[in-house]
């Protein structure tokens, strides 16, 4: 028998299981590795599938409105799966979430961010070096 | 349907017009068996070495080093894989494809997948129809058994005819790339395939008001989302919001996998009288 045939990823001493600039052409590779990661990480299916969404959530704001590009950094952190994704706009706050989802008939701004914070367990938005960095972190357990 | 969704059992089809589109989808399938904990091997085309296959596979990915060194994730070819045999035959190779998924079982592994590189048919110099004849007469590799497979044949080499009764013949086609969104109309039906993110998200509302408007006297329009790998967020709030806004409409059917229903229920699909969810499973 194999010592642990679910463990595809080594990861680095810090517990970083990836680290990519991306681009708009880069988010379907992105959130393949994204998958991956969380799979050998423990996450289940449905919670692995939220997860998925919501990096592709913040990943593409950066993208549209903070200057079309972004870096993640995906680690372990305890019995947290933690992704950070650092952009180069013009920085925002957890202000521009909204606290109840907004309604369709107007503009829809806000409920990608909405949902994000919903299926998380810790989402936090800080300002970066550049721009924002905006932390989600589920739990493993 | 997109590389994603293959599962054990499933033996499908792809081609590919440059070694990008082919690396894209080798890469992706190596890597979620590997995290599925199967055993993968990857049958290159014979003209590549194996360290640029293996940079193909790492470049879009984790280091392959540890999969490798434990022997979870090989580099083979067609004419390793039936040696001492010096000529390809079916029955060699579907003993030797059962050999390995068995192999695999006995490590512990969940099951055992395989990209088979199509370019072997040139290599071996086989004979076209010995392979059509491989393809069509396979089912008892998958049928009840953890093994999979992707067959990739490069549409510059393989005539169209082959590659259209090859594609008919697998049970599954796949999209020839990450990142694909293949919208279908008909009458009363909009199909959408692949993956609806921020690069198809105007194509993919640009096909649901379309949709929207074509039906406008039908009494119902069905969005079937059943073979999307992945709805963003901004996709499946422009879905909302233009149903919403269909006045006109008597009803609308969007029938999706339970996680995209679960998503869109979040999203306040539920407040839209009009929309009915219908939850399918797997649908590819």
């Amino acid at each position: 028998m194999l010592a642990d045939p679910r463990r595809p990823f080594d990861g680095e001493a810090d517990g970083r299981l990836l680290d990519r600039q991306f681009t708009a052409r880069d988010l379907p590779q992105l959130r393949v590795l994204v998958e991956e990661c969380a799979a050998w990480a423990g996450l289940s299916d449905a919670r692995r599938g939220d997860f998925v969404l919501a990096v592709d959530e913040i990943a593409t704001n950066a993208i549209e409105h903070a200057g079309g590009r972004g870096h993640l950094t995906l680690r372990r952190v305890g019995d947290e799966l933690e992704c950070k994704i650092a952009d180069s706009g013009p920085g925002f706050s957890e202000d521009v979430i909204p606290d109840l989802l907004p309604g369709l008939d107007g503009a829809p701004s806000g409920r990608g961010l909405w949902l994000t914070r919903l299926v998380s367990d810790r989402l936090a938005i800080s300002a970066g070096a550049i721009g924002a960095v905006v932390t989600l972190a589920m739990r493993l357990r | 349907m997109p590389v994603h969704r293959m599962r054990p059992g499933d033996h499908a089809f792809v081609s590919y017009e440059d070694g990008d589109s082919r690396a894209q989808i080798m890469a992706a399938f190596v890597w979620l068996g590997v995290a599925r904990g199967e055993k993968v091997t990857v049958f290159a085309d014979p003209a590549l070495s194996e360290q640029e296959v293996r940079d193909a596979v790492q470049a879009r990915g984790p280091s392959v080093a540890p999969a490798l060194n434990r022997g979870q994730l090989e580099f083979s070819s067609m004419r390793a894989l039936l040696s001492p045999d010096h000529e390809f035959t079916v029955g060699r190779q579907h003993a030797r494809l059962t050999e390995e998924t068995e192999h695999a079982l006995r490590q512990g592994y969940t099951g055992f997948r395989a990209f088979i590189d199509m370019a072997w048919v040139r290599d071996l110099g086989a004979d076209i129809a010995v392979m059509i004849r491989r393809e069509t007469h396979s089912a008892h590799l998958f049928t009840g058994r953890p093994y999979s497979e992707i067959c990739a044949y490069d549409r510059r080499w393989f005539a169209g005819d082959v590659l259209d009764h090859m594609a008919k013949s697998h049970p599954y086609q796949l999209l020839d790339r990450l990142g694909v969104l293949n919208i279908v109309e008909s009458d009363d039906t909009l199909l959408v395939i692949g993956e609806a993110d921020i690069s198809g998200r105007a194509r993919f509302t640009d096909g649901v008001r379309a949709a929207l408007t074509r039906t406008e006297r039908a009494a119902l329009l069905t969005i079937d989302l059943s073979r999307l790998h992945f709805l963003s967020l901004g996709c499946a709030t422009d879905l909302l919001a233009l149903t919403l806004a269909a006045t006109t409409r008597p009803q609308i059917a969007v029938a999706c996998d339970p996680y995209v229903a679960r998503t869109l229920r979040r999203l306040g699909s539920d407040s839209i009288s009009k929309l009915a969810l219908i939850e399918v499973s797997r649908q590819c």
